[in-house]
């Protein structure tokens, strides 16, 4: 049993700790400058965070404000989508997604969702993949053990008792992982990007002579529906669909 | 006019009497054999002054002017004679002859009379009907009363002294191709005034006047028709048909006050020798001309807007590089010879993205008399309101040449534009952001940076990996485990006489194990005691018999039947005995160690062999 514990905090434990000090060190430096509004420095910091490779919420939420405060929108609204997939239920990226769009110049009137889906997003995107992942594995061990305990006690009220929390935990760890997967295809079939030309003209179809469709602007985000060489073919909040140079956005 | 005809005639009366001679009164005609529509002239004159005229009747004519009269004296060797003469100018409207009757007069006290006047007439050419038709509109204008203006109609003479020509420089043109118009005044008379009448509509013409510098036309000698004739160009016009088809340029009417020797005969030399004139009105109309408009040929190339002529096109940019909300001039430049004033503006593709305004047209153009030349320019301000890279694509101007009967299309220089970040806010929230104002954010800023958190490779996510596969399969395994664990132990437990066997040595450990702790405690009693309850209970169980059968014989003949060998059997009741025994009574020959080490060997003999 000890050893069960042992073996989780070995788990768990990187996930809430950094993985080595020379990151932590570069992290640290970013949030120093940040404080002391060297906006520019502190973007060249996370950034290699971001450029070795590394993904964090906090790496991408700090470099979405540094960019923000660097009046860079397209960036600091490239870096907060980022942050807002790896932790969809964090309110801060949410609120700073809602303030950095108030300095983009497309106002786009995003076609209702259906109230279903809109609460079944809500549900799969509440908790980031990896607090699920670890709940999924806690409360599956947890059932188990007291599924086992249900097996060899002698009392009958733990046993009774003892079952049906066992059933709930099982369940529940059941309804993490289903989550879990949900969000994960989410995230897989959801390409969404930004962007990045200050003034962009989308085409009927993926060449240049198609005809103009309307005008975007930087910062808007887009949903990516197709690729085609170095055409992609997005969709607006609001409906609209065409062909956009692959060198005018930059997907999440 | 009448005025002077009244004095001459007083002064005629006065002297009548003097000079009473031989009176003739005589008709005469200035043809006898006229065409039809052709005029001419009859005269009745006396040689003396006479009144109460009565003209005959001129049945099979037509009267344009008349009764004109004139009178002259003439004084030869002292005696002074007057005549007077009656005139009508008159017109053959039907072929045939005719008989002008006679006219009557009163003059010396006795009525004369004329002679009857033949006259033939002949079929006319066509165009003198023209002339007939005319005089005869001109006869009926004249019979109302016009008491200011006495307007003549032009004779047959002057017909062909004074006219106005609308002069084309080609007839035969495509739809919007220029036409210069000219009017032009030939006359071989003098002119004393002259005042336009009616100026001609010029309908389904755009029309643009030539202005001549100078205010008086310029008189210069031209031969038409093998006559020279003085020509001055009235009024020159360029003209743009505007539709195909054929269209007829009105004809323009002047007025012509033109100076006359006052009629009078041959020879009379009073007449003649004071000039006596007559200043006459005629009222002169220009044959209408007829332009051949011929449509544009199909094939018209897009972007056509209808330009005839001959052009070019430029355009240009002010700038190439600039912020943004900054403003941007680009123009259009079109030069040539042409119908530029009626150009459609042209329609350049400006990035969707600019805000642009309609154009502003500067034109320099001048009306020549070889056409409209000069330049159009279209200035567009443009103003860009984001960065970023934009096309301005080349415009295509088309224009047809009638010169050649083909279209030409033009295309123009295409600019790249560079627009720059520019200064915030300002302008950019009064257009885009107008209507996102209303979200009242003036206190609020982004949330602050996250200090702590998790930084993780990509692609080191604990979903989706193998240990986290791992994890989760560890709960249902261990639960599996344990599973099977119970179900071994179950089925280990259930027959509690294996059970009993399988624990038999570990009890009677139990108790050897407490005899040895009384074996140190020097208490020999409970020594022997834990022994022999060791080696009982270890048999019982073994052997599975109750504790209240058990005795020497039956353990003897259970282990008989277990075949152990009768040596050990036998050791093994001696070793009871012994205990039995020294539990109530010292023992000797034996220690107590001996006794211990012997009953531990004889359970794991024992264990051994079963």
């Amino acid at each position: 049993m000890r050893r069960i514990i042992y073996l989780l905090l070995l788990i768990i434990s990187p996930l809430l700790a950094f993985s080595d000090d020379a990151t932590s060190a570069l992290f640290k430096k970013g949030n120093a400058e940040y404080a002391k509004a060297q906006y520019k420095e502190a973007i060249a910091s996370y950034q290699k965070l971001v450029d070795g490779g590394y993904r964090s919420v906090a790496v991408y939420f700090n470099l979405g404000n540094a960019y923000y405060k660097n009046d860079d929108i397209p960036s600091a609204l490239l870096y907060y989508e980022k942050a807002h997939k790896l932790s969809p239920g964090d309110e801060d990226i949410r609120i700073n997604i809602q303030l950095a769009n108030l300095k983009t110049t497309d106002k786009l009137e995003a076609t209702p969702e259906f109230f279903i889906t809109k609460w079944w997003h809500g549900f799969i995107l509440a908790c980031s993949l990896g607090t699920l992942a670890v709940l999924s594995v806690l409360l599956i061990l947890a059932g188990a053990l007291l599924l086992i305990l249900y097996r060899f006690t002698q009392s009958v009220t733990v046993k009774k008792v003892s079952f049906y929390s066992a059933l709930a935990l099982v369940f529940l760890g059941l309804v993490c992982i289903f989550v879990a997967g949900r969000q994960a295809d989410y995230f897989d079939s959801h390409h969404e990007a930004i962007v990045f030309s200050g003034s962009v003209t989308i085409k009927s179809a993926p060449t240049l002579k198609s005809k103009d469709l309307f005008v975007l602007h930087d910062g808007t985000k887009v949903d990516i529906l197709e690729h085609n060489n170095d055409w992609v073919k997005i969709r607006l909040s609001n409906g609209n669909e065409g062909w956009i140079t692959a060198t005018d956005i930059r997907e999440i | 006019m009448k005025k002077i005809y009244c004095i001459l005639l007083l002064l005629l009366l006065s002297t009548s009497v003097l000079f009473a001679a031989d009176i003739h009164f005589t008709a005469s005609a200035s043809k006898t054999e006229v065409s039809t529509t052709e005029q001419f002239e009859v005269t009745f004159t006396v040689n003396n002054n006479g009144d109460r005229f009565t003209p005959p009747s001129f049945t099979g004519f037509l009267v344009v002017s008349g009764p004109n009269m004139s009178t002259s004296m003439e004084v030869i060797n002292g005696n002074a004679s007057s005549s007077m003469a009656i005139s009508y100018v008159l017109i053959a409207v039907k072929e045939g002859t005719y008989t002008i009757g006679p006219a009557t007069i009163f003059s010396g006290g006795k009525q004369l009379s004329t002679k009857p006047l033949k006259i033939k007439v002949v079929k006319g050419s066509p165009s003198q009907q023209n002339n007939a038709a005319a005089a005869a509109a001109a006869a009926q204008s004249q019979s109302t009363p016009d008491s200011r203006v006495t307007v003549k109609r032009p004779g047959t003479d002057i017909n062909k002294s004074l006219f106005i020509r609308a002069d084309v420089d080609k007839s035969n043109v495509y739809q919007g191709e220029q036409i210069t118009l000219t009017y032009k005044l030939y006359t071989r008379v003098a002119i004393v005034g002259s005042e336009p009448e009616k100026l001609p509509d010029l309908n389904g013409f755009f029309s643009q006047d030539i202005k001549s510098p100078n205010q008086n036309p310029n008189w210069h000698v031209e031969t038409y028709k093998g006559v020279k004739f003085n020509v001055a160009d009235m009024k020159k016009n360029i003209l743009f048909p505007q539709h195909a088809g054929n269209i007829t340029i009105d004809p323009i009417t002047m007025l012509f006050v033109i100076r006359e020797a006052a009629k009078a005969s041959d020879d009379d030399m009073f007449g003649q020798f004071f000039g006596t004139y007559n200043d006459v009105k005629y009222r002169i109309k220009s044959m209408p001309t007829v332009i051949h408009v011929k449509p544009l040929p199909p094939g018209k190339p897009d972007g056509f807007g209808g330009a005839v002529g001959k052009f070019s096109i430029s355009t240009s940019l002010d700038k190439k590089e600039l912020k943004a909300n900054d403003p941007l001039n680009y123009s259009i430049k079109i030069s040539g010879t042409g119908n530029l004033k009626l150009l459609k503006p042209l329609s350049p593709v400006f990035p969707a993205d600019f805000e642009k305004y309609d154009p502003k047209t500067e034109d320099t153009i001048a009306e020549k008399e070889s056409g409209e030349t000069g330049t159009r320019i279209y200035n567009y301000l443009l103003i860009p309101r984001h960065e970023g890279n934009f096309n301005i694509d080349p415009v295509k101007f088309s224009y047809f040449n009638p010169a050649t009967g083909k279209y030409v299309s033009l295309p123009t220089e295409g600019f790249k534009i560079k627009v720059n970040k520019g200064t915030l806010e300002n302008n950019v929230t009064a257009f885009s952001g107008a209507d996102k104002q209303d979200v009242k954010l003036l206190n609020k800023d982004i949330r602050y940076i996250k200090t702590s958190g998790d930084i993780t490779k990509n692609g080191e996510g604990f979903y989706d990996s193998n240990l986290y596969y791992s994890l989760l399969a560890f709960g249902p395994l261990l639960f599996l485990g344990a599973l099977i664990y119970g179900k071994w132990y179950e089925k280990n437990n259930s027959d509690i006489v294996e059970v009993k066997k399988r624990k038999a040595g570990r009890i009677a450990a139990k108790h050897l194990a407490s005899a040895q702790a009384q074996l140190k405690a020097n208490n020999s009693k409970a020594f022997y005691e834990n022994v022999f309850r060791g080696l009982y209970g270890y048999l019982s169980d073994k052997l599975n018999i109750a504790a209240a059968d058990l005795n020497r014989e039956r353990i003897a003949s259970e282990l008989k039947a277990r075949s152990l060998d009768e040596g050990l059997i036998n050791e093994l009741l001696d070793t009871l005995d012994l205990c039995d025994m020294a539990r109530y009574a010292p023992v000797s020959g034996i220690s107590e160690q001996q006794m211990f080490d012997k009953a531990k060997n004889m359970i794991n003999d024992i264990e051994d062999k079963l």
